[in-house]
C-alpha cells in the first residue's frame, strides 16, 4: 500500500462569489521513501494538492489516505498530530519565527509535542550539524543567509523525525548554489534516511533529484512518470519522464548520480 | 507544564521582539495601576494612622456613651445632649471610672472692681468636667495646665472654677477672686482655682490630641469650667450632658460592658449610644470601604483604558503573525497551544504593567506620606499590603489575558492554509 493515496480528489473553495476548483477527480499514489517532484504552471492546483498531502487541508471530495488514515475521517485533533509527527515542511520563504534562534526554531515542532527541554536541544543541535549550520545554532534568521536559512527550516522540517517531507518550491527564494545544496540535503534524506520527499517546484534542477515527476494541469495529473510498483494503478495518461530507472522504493538509482 | 513554560517563553520572546509597541501598551496598564496602588496604599495608611491614634486615645479598655447615634448624623453634626444617671453607670458590672462632661450657659458675673463698681453680667458657657476626666483620661482632655499661681479642681470639690485665660482678662478676674454664676436656681459665687494655659497650637488639635480636645475647641476661649458636682448645685440633673467617658476593669471586655452599659441607661430613658475602639474602627473601616469603592470605579475606567489598548496590540500583534501561526500549525500546534500562546502573551504585558504600576503606585505613597508629614506634619503610615500587591499582580495579568481573549481566539482559528498563504 502507499505511503500516500489519493483517489478521485476534488478540492474547491470560495473566492469571493467564485467557486474555484483547484483539483478535479486527481489520482495520486506515493511510495515511501521517494523522491516526487510536483510540477506544473501557475493555478495548476500544486498548492492545493500539496496542502492535502500534508494534511493541512482535506478535500472536498474523493479519498485522501496518509498511511491508510483516511484524512476526511480525520478530527482536527488528528489532523494536527499527523502534521505534528509524520510530516515536515519546507516553504519557498522559509516561514522561520524571527524572534526565535536557529535552535530554537528547529526546536519548535518538538515543544508542541511536549518533548522534554534537553532531549530537544540535543535534536535540534545535532540536525543543525546534519545541515551544516552547528556554527550558527545561536543565530537569528535575520542573521542568516538565504540558504542558511532554508537548511534551518530543513532542519526544522525533521525534528519531529516525520516520514515525509514536504517541500513547496525549496530553491525558489536561493541562488543556484544554494539551491543546489538544498536539493543535496533534501536527496540525502531520502537516499540515506529512506524520508519520502515530496517537492513542489517550478525548478527542472530540483526535479533532476526526483525519481519521478507529476505535472499538474488544471486540477488533473497530466502526466507522471512510470513508477515500477504497486502505486501505478492511479488511472491517468501516463508519460514517462522520470530520470534514471527508479526503483520499487526509489532508493536505489539516482543517489549521487 | 512543560509546555506552558516553553509557551511563557515564547510569549515572552514575542514581547521583546516588539519592545516599543510591548512598552507603549504596557504604559497604557501601569498608569491604571499605579493611581490604583498609590490610592489604596494612602487608604489603607490613613486608616492604620487613624485607627492607632483612636486606641492610642481609647486604649482597649474605655468607651465613650454620647447622645444619640453619634455616627448617624455624619462625622460634623453637633454632638446630642443627654440625661444621664451617672451613678447607675458606676454601678454597672465591669465599669471602673466614669467622667463625665456637661454644659449649660450661665449667667456670670465678675466681682466688683476696686471702685466698688460691678460690671455687668454676661451669658456664658459653663462646662461641668468629672474630675476623674482631668486625673484619668488625660488622654482625651490633652495636657490641661494652669498657669502659675492656680491649679487644677481636686477631686471632690465643689463651688469652685477654672477660666480660659482670655475670658479671664475679659472679666478682669485672678486665681482667689469670687465669680457669680447663675443657673436656673439661685446664684453661687465660686471661688477661681486656675486660670488655663491657652493652647499650644490650636490647628493642630486634632491631629495631636485626636478626640481630646473637642470640647476646648469649641469653646474659642470663653468658657467656664466647673467640677461636674458643681453643675447639680446650678441647674440640678438635666439633659445637658455632651460626654462620658467610661474605663473598664481589667479582664472585661469593653464592647461588652458597653453594650451593657448602653441598655441599662436607655432603659432608664437616656437617648444614648455606646462608642468603643471597635466601633470607631469599624466606622473608619466603613469609610475606607465607601472611598475604595469610589477608587474602583475610577480605577475600573482606566483598567478598561488600559484592557482596550492590550486588547488592540494583540490584534496588531494577531495580525502581523498571521503567517507565524499558520507556520506554527503547520509544525503541529493545536488551536489550544495558539490561543495559550497568545493569551500568556497579553497576560504578560498585563502583569509588566501591574509590577511597574505596583512599583510606581507604592513609590506615590511614599512621596504622599513624606510630603504629608513635611509639609502639614500628619504622620500617614506608609502600609506596604502584601495582598494588594499579590491581587494588583493576578489582577493585571488577569486584565491582560481578558483583553486578549478576543485577538487569540482569532488566532487560534484561523485556518492553517489561510495563515500561510497570508502575506
Amino acid at each position: 500500500m502507499a505511503l500516500l493515496h489519493l483517489k478521485a480528489i476534488t478540492k474547491e473553495y470560495q473566492l469571493g462569489k467564485t467557486t474555484v476548483r483547484a483539483l478535479r477527480g486527481l489520482d495520486l499514489a506515493i511510495d515511501a521513501g521517494e523522491i516526487v517532484a510536483i510540477m506544473g504552471p501557475s493555478g495548476s492546483g500544486k498548492s492545493t494538492l500539496m496542502h492535502i498531502l500534508g494534511a493541512l487541508d482535506v478535500p472536498t471530495d474523493g479519498l485522501a489516505l496518509i498511511d491508510g488514515q483516511d484524512l476526511q475521517a480525520l478530527k482536527e485533533r488528528k489532523l494536527v498530530a499527523l502534521r505534528g509527527r509524520r510530516i515536515g515542511f519546507v516553504f519557498q520563504t522559509f516561514n522561520l519565527i524571527q524572534t526565535l534562534s536557529a535552535q530554537r526554531n528547529v526546536e519548535l515542532p518538538m515543544v508542541f509535542q511536549g518533548v522534554s527541554k534537553r532531549e530537544r536541544a540535543r535534536r535540534a543541535r545535532d540536525l543543525l550539524a546534519r545541515v551544516g549550520l552547528s556554527e550558527r545554532v545561536h543565530h537569528k534568521p535575520s542573521e542568516l543567509s538565504g540558504g542558511e536559512r532554508q537548511r534551518v527550516a530543513v532542519a526544522r522540517a525533521l525534528a519531529n523525525e516525520p516520514e515525509i517531507i514536504l517541500a513547496d518550491e525549496p530553491t525558489g527564494n536561493l541562488d543556484t548554489e544554494s539551491g543546489q545544496s538544498i536539493l543535496e540535503l533534501l536527496r540525502d534524506l531520502s537516499v540515506e534516511d529512506g524520508k519520502t520527499v515530496i517537492l513542489v517546484t517550478h525548478d527542472p534542477e530540483a526535479a533532476d533529484i526526483a525519481n519521478r515527476v507529476i505535472r499538474l494541469r488544471d486540477g488533473v495529473v497530466a502526466s507522471k512518470a512510470r513508477h515500477i510498483g504497486e502505486a501505478s494503478q492511479t488511472a491517468s495518461p501516463d508519460g514517462v519522464e522520470s530520470d534514471s530507472g527508479a526503483s520499487a522504493s526509489g532508493q536505489g538509482g539516482d543517489a549521487d548520480a | 507544564m512543560r509546555k506552558l513554560w516553553d509557551f511563557f517563553q515564547l510569549a515572552g520572546q514575542s514581547i521583546l521582539h516588539r519592545r516599543m509597541r510591548s512598552w507603549l501598551t504596557v504604559i497604557g496598564v501601569f498608569i491604571g495601576i499605579t493611581a490604583v496602588v498609590a490610592l489604596l496604599s494612602i487608604g489603607f495608611g490613613l486608616e492604620r494612622t487613624v485607627t492607632d491614634q483612636v486606641t492610642g486615645v481609647f486604649g482597649y479598655d474605655t468607651f465613650v456613651v454620647a447622645g444619640g447615634d453619634m455616627f448617624g448624623g455624619g462625622p460634623h453634626s453637633e454632638p446630642e445632649q443627654y440625661a444621664l444617671d451617672i451613678d447607675l453607670l458606676r454601678s454597672i458590672d465591669g465599669v471602673k471610672t466614669v467622667a463625665a462632661l456637661r454644659e449649660r450657659n450661665g449667667f456670670i458675673q465678675a466681682p466688683a472692681d476696686e471702685n466698688g463698681v460691678t460690671p455687668p453680667g454676661a451669658f456664658m458657657p459653663v462646662i461641668g468636667l468629672s474630675s476623674e476626666l482631668l486625673t484619668d483620661f488625660q488622654a482625651f482632655t490633652g495636657e490641661l495646665k494652669a498657669l502659675p499661681g492656680g491649679r487644677l479642681f481636686d477631686p471632690g470639690e465643689s463651688n469652685v472654677m477654672m477660666l480660659d485665660e482670655e475670658i479671664a482678662e475679659r472679666l478682669g478676674v485672678e486665681v482667689g477672686d469670687l465669680v457669680y454664676v447663675a443657673g436656673d436656681g439661685e446664684g453661687l459665687d465660686l471661688e477661681v482655682v486656675g486660670i488655663m494655659a491657652p493652647e499650644e497650637d490650636a490647628s493642630e488639635d486634632d491631629s495631636e490630641d485626636g478626640f481630646g480636645m473637642q470640647f476646648r475647641s469649641g469653646s474659642d476661649g470663653d468658657t467656664i469650667y466647673v467640677p461636674f458636682g458643681t453643675m447639680d448645685l446650678l441647674w440640678n440633673e438635666e439633659p445637658d450632658v455632651l460626654v462620658t467617658l467610661v474605663r473598664t476593669k481589667e479582664g472585661y471586655d469593653v464592647d461588652d460592658v458597653a453594650d451593657r452599659a448602653e441598655a441599662a441607661l436607655n432603659e432608664r430613658g437616656s437617648d444614648i449610644s455606646t462608642i468603643t475602639a471597635t466601633d470607631i474602627s469599624a466606622f473608619i473601616e466603613d469609610f475606607m470601604t465607601t472611598i475604595s469603592a469610589f477608587l474602583a470605579g475610577i480605577a475600573g475606567i482606566s483598567l478598561l483604558v488600559g484592557g482596550v489598548g492590550v486588547m488592540n496590540t494583540m490584534f496588531t500583534s494577531v495580525l502581523e503573525r498571521t503567517k507565524e501561526i499558520g507556520v506554527m500549525k503547520a509544525v503541529g500546534a493545536k488551536n489550544s497551544h495558539v490561543l495559550t500562546i497568545f493569551l500568556i502573551e497579553s497576560g504578560l504585558m498585563g502583569f509588566v504593567g501591574g509590577l511597574v504600576g505596583t512599583v510606581l503606585g507604592l513609590g506615590l505613597d511614599l512621596v504622599a506620606s513624606r510630603v504629608l508629614e513635611r509639609v502639614f506634619d500628619f504622620p500617614l503610615a506608609v502600609v506596604v499590603n502584601p495582598g494588594l500587591i499579590a491581587w494588583t499582580l493576578i489582577g493585571s495579568f488577569g486584565l491582560g489575558a481578558l483583553a486578549g481573549i478576543w485577538p487569540a481566539w482569532r488566532a487560534s482559528r484561523l485556518q492553517v492554509v489561510d495563515a500561510l498563504r497570508y502575506e
